[in-house]
């Protein structure tokens, strides 16, 4: 029933696709009211608005990942029945998912063409010289060059994406979707996709784009939307709209942006509470040294994988050093373990809070505590746990989780309030220094301002900052100095008036200071 | 002092989506009484139905001592699967402490250090366990299946010819069959071991770990766990607790057997699971463990009292499990849900007209 890809490789015109009125409630917590969106051939339609917004909701149910709980949708004039992926992708709906989701252990080509796999001549066999022939010019539409038996899970997470897309193509799918498709990817490749994305745009397809990226947004696409608690608040086409105008919807006021959170301060002179020396660990990193002052932000500037976060684990004592040596407050950290680490006044905030950082399906008082629990021991072995509830309450309090109560699963929180309580945790255990590993990575534009202003406020406190990030614009305005990391190297460093994301920018891909 | 107070607003909570979800805590609550009620409800059964079951008054407290040995592998069961391990080695475990024990006092030892070499035994077996899981890495379902082996020929190696039999008076009384009034000893070691097990877990550092070890072990790493000596602890209490039953059983028969702790095993996971502990870690009290090791062992008595087949008691064990799996995967699915909630969510649209459906009309 479904059609092998035509050897005619000319596409025909996407149709317009439309979701009228669409609502959605998870749990009784309404997350669509009533949105109408529609996508037309040769545009791209981005969906922009804070998380929880409801946008990856959105474009899940447009592909037939989740069902509405009311709303039509309409394909080319025609109202659709009760769609799955499956169908979705029948009918020509294809979503890239944020995260690729191919089978790694088998080659591109059979990514591409599983379901649909071509019979050779014989009718029982499988005709792979064709369909490798065939995944070939596929990929080159998309702009990737390489082996279509390769095995997928080899590929870069960019690559990966882009055969994603190739699969919508090889599908005969017109209406595509991408769900916040540049997030792992670093800008270089960000770009390769968006060209890809032009291309499909001038054949003729309907595109839809999530990006929290406000600048990627107003070049790649032809109209946006911004949704804001479930409600369409702006369409617009991008020629009416300014970064600010978008941002003001997202968020419903102002937000400052592109200013400096705080005033560069100069902590010459003050205690150094971290001090790095010649750390390696091959093939990661190699002799990175640098020194923290009390009270001081300093940005680790880098793409991803030039082993900022490796550097960082190291410190922390997550991965063994080649050599090298990390003081606290003067004292050797010698044989570090996570917990030496924490008893010496470093903690450490990790990137991937999913994984490394919360227990999704413990409630909040013990999520918040987990790093002191040492702490609670106070006569003989038994942990108090009215202490503990204290503690946990009062560290919430002043990173303001919004919660029910402290026995809240973590789960049930929004992602910004995860990340306050991960703060909650390692303010809990008094640092003298804080290593912050991309905390805005997957946050919206008003959860950022927030957790900027935490980290100039517990600076101001005497706090020193280690502030880990690829958004150089980030660290252009929240850090006192920042070091460009590049290939496992310390390249450059930059305070004052010379910190600014160009320089930065310029350093972190290799090139000179200037 | 709020550190956002002066920066943003803070919104008031926005009520609805979490307020009716219950905690992880009060459902684990439910789930134990759920057990309670279940346990008082078999014991009634029983009483009412089959003669004999109380056994003359005493009996009914005599006849725990049928299955305490399950009781306590299934607590050292409970620390390994909290922290998302299983300990599979645990029965044979049970089986080789006995035997050493036994082997050592008939070579002329003190039947009291025979028993504390041989629980020492157990606890370096399960160190093993611990340090091939932790050290090279390997799943623990892969490790302890193939230490099971290992100790029960061992044991089998030690004793299976002639296994040594009549312990000393003293030994057979404090370990097996001895009672103070009505009270088994034990009994008393079960509820003595049971309560520091439970305290373990939920009032100490170690328990603290265990369980977040359990939830998510990176997030445990990084949050300062040393989960390697956690789970190594975890296996060491097993192979401990595994030998503590392993001698207890022996006195109790007045026997050593290389065989005791085979049958041993599935039952003390079973009721590591019917007590409410999440099969992947972290969820679970140890005092559903507690109340699950009565309700199986006394529903398992009560019908061999009551002349049924031991294999008819297994059957209905089974049966029993599949009911209770059958009804937590129900709570938890919903977590937000009450159960009648649930079930009219589940049943409800045969009762009400269905509500009109998008893309109703196309389809024609």
């Amino acid at each position: 029933m479904s059609p092998g890809p035509r050897t005619d490789r000319r596409q025909p015109a996407g149709p317009h696709y439309e979701g009228r009125s669409i609502s959605k409630a998870f749990d009784g917590a309404p997350v669509l009211s009533g949105i109408t969106v529609s996508f037309a051939p040769g545009e791209i339609h981005s969906v922009l608005g804070e998380n929880g917004a409801g946008k990856s909701t959105l474009l899940k149910i447009l592909a037939g990942v989740y069902q509405p709980d009311s709303g039509e949708l309409i394909l080319g004039g025609q109202r659709l029945p009760a769609l799955s992926p499956r169908s979705a992708q029948a009918r020509g709906i294809y979503l890239v998912p944020q995260e690729p989701a191919l089978m790694g252990s088998l080659s591109v080509t059979e990514n591409l063409f599983v379901g649909i796999l071509k019979r050779g001549r014989l009718r029982f066999n499988v005709d792979w010289a064709g369909m490798h022939r065939e995944a070939s010019s596929y990929l080159n539409r998309v702009g990737l060059h390489i082996d279509p038996e390769a095995r997928a899970e080899d590929l870069s997470i960019a690559q990966q994406q882009l055969v994603e897309c190739a699969r919508a193509l090889v599908h005969r799918c017109t209406v595509i979707f991408f769900d916040e498709p540049t997030s792992p990817l670093t800008a270089n490749e960000a770009a390769t996709l968006f060209e890809v994305m032009a291309k499909l745009r001038r054949d003729g397809y309907s595109q839809g784009f999530i990006s929290h990226r406000l600048d990627e947004v107003l070049t790649v696409s032809d109209r946006v939307s911004v949704l804001r608690d479930g409600d369409k608040v702006l369409s617009a086409h991008v020629s009416e709209v300014d970064r600010s105008a978008l941002v003001k919807a997202m968020v419903g006021r102002d937000v400052a942006s592109r200013r400096r959170v705080r005033p560069p301060v100069d902590a010459t002179g003050r205690e150094e509470v971290l001090h790095v020396e010649d750390l390696s660990s091959a093939p990661a990193f190699e002799g990175v040294t640098f020194g923290v002052r009390a009270g001081e932000v300093v940005g680790l500037a880098g793409l991803v994988g030039s082993g900022r976060t490796e550097i960082a684990e190291t410190i922390f004592g997550l991965r063994a050093a080649d050599r090298g040596t990390v003081h606290v407050r003067g004292e050797l950290l010698a044989h570090r373990t996570p917990r030496s680490c924490i008893d010496a006044g470093l903690v450490y905030l990790p990137e991937d809070r999913a994984r490394h950082g919360i227990f999704a399906e413990v409630e909040v008082q013990r999520n918040v505590t987990a790093g002191v629990v040492p702490r609670l021991e106070r006569f003989g072995p038994l942990l108090k746990t009215s202490a503990e509830r204290r503690m946990a309450g009062e560290a919430t309090a002043r990173t303001a989780v919004r919660m029910t109560s402290l026995d809240t699963l973590v789960k049930a929180l929004s992602g910004g309030n995860q990340q306050r309580a991960m703060l909650a945790r390692w303010l809990l255990a008094e640092p003298r220094v804080a290593i912050f590993d991309e905390p805005t990575r997957g946050v919206d534009v008003a959860a950022k301002d927030d957790i900027y202003r935490i980290v100039a406020h517990l600076a101001d406190e005497g706090l020193g900052c280690v502030l880990i990030s690829s958004e150089l614009s980030e660290l252009a305005i929240v850090c006192d100095r920042a070091l460009a990391i590049y290939e496992g190297r310390v390249v450059g460093e930059l305070s004052g008036a010379e910190l600014t994301d160009d320089r930065l920018g310029a350093m972190v891909v290799g090139g000179h200071a200037s | 002092m709020s550190l956002l107070a002066g920066a943003a607003p803070a919104a008031p909570p926005r009520p609805g989506r979490a307020v009716r979800r219950l905690t992880a805590g009060s459902q684990d609550r439910t789930w134990v009484s759920a057990l309670a009620f279940l346990l008082v409800a078999e014991v009634v059964y029983f009483s009412v139905t089959v003669s004999g079951f109380w056994g003359g008054g005493t009996g009914m407290l005599s006849l725990s001592e049928q299955f305490l040995d399950i009781g306590l592998i299934a607590l050292g069961e409970t620390l390994v699967i909290l922290a998302g391990e299983i300990d599979l080695s645990a029965g044979a475990m049970s089986s080789l402490v006995g035997i050493v024990m036994a082997e050592l006092w008939q070579q002329g030892l003190n039947i009291w250090v025979a028993t504390a070499l041989a629980l020492l035994v157990g606890a370096l077996g399960g160190a093993l366990n611990g340090l091939l899981v932790t050290r090279f890495g390997i799943d623990s379902l892969l490790v302890t299946l193939a230490t099971q082996f290992i100790l029960s020929s061992v044991a089998t190696a030690l004793g299976g010819g002639s296994p040594p039999y009549g312990f000393p008076k003293s030994f057979v009384n404090l370990a097996g069959t001895g009672t103070i009034g009505p009270v088994p000893y034990q009994l008393i070691a079960f509820a003595v071991i049971a309560t520091v097990t439970g305290l373990g877990v939920s009032r100490t550092r170690y328990g603290r770990g265990l369980v977040l070890t359990g939830y998510n072990r990176a997030a445990a790493r990084y949050s300062g766990t040393n989960v390697r000596r956690t789970l190594l602890w975890s296996f060491i209490a097993s192979g401990f607790l595994a030998g503590l039953s392993g001698v207890m059983v022996s006195g109790f028969y007045n026997a050593a057997r290389d065989d005791i702790g085979d049958s041993l095993l599935l039952p003390a996971i079973t009721v590591v699971v019917l007590g409410g502990v999440d099969i992947f870690g972290g969820r679970g009290r140890v005092l559903g463990v507690v109340v699950a090791t009565f309700v199986l062992g006394l529903l398992t008595q009560g019908l061999l009292v009551a002349g049924d087949s031991s294999l008819t008691a297994t059957m209905v064990t089974g049966i029993v499990l599949v009911m209770c799996l059958v009804l937590k995967i129900m709570l938890n699915r919903r977590s937000g849900a009450s159960l009648r909630q649930l079930l009219a969510r589940r049943f409800g649209p045969m009762t009400r007209p269905p509500p009109t459906r998008l893309g109703g009309e196309t389809t024609s």
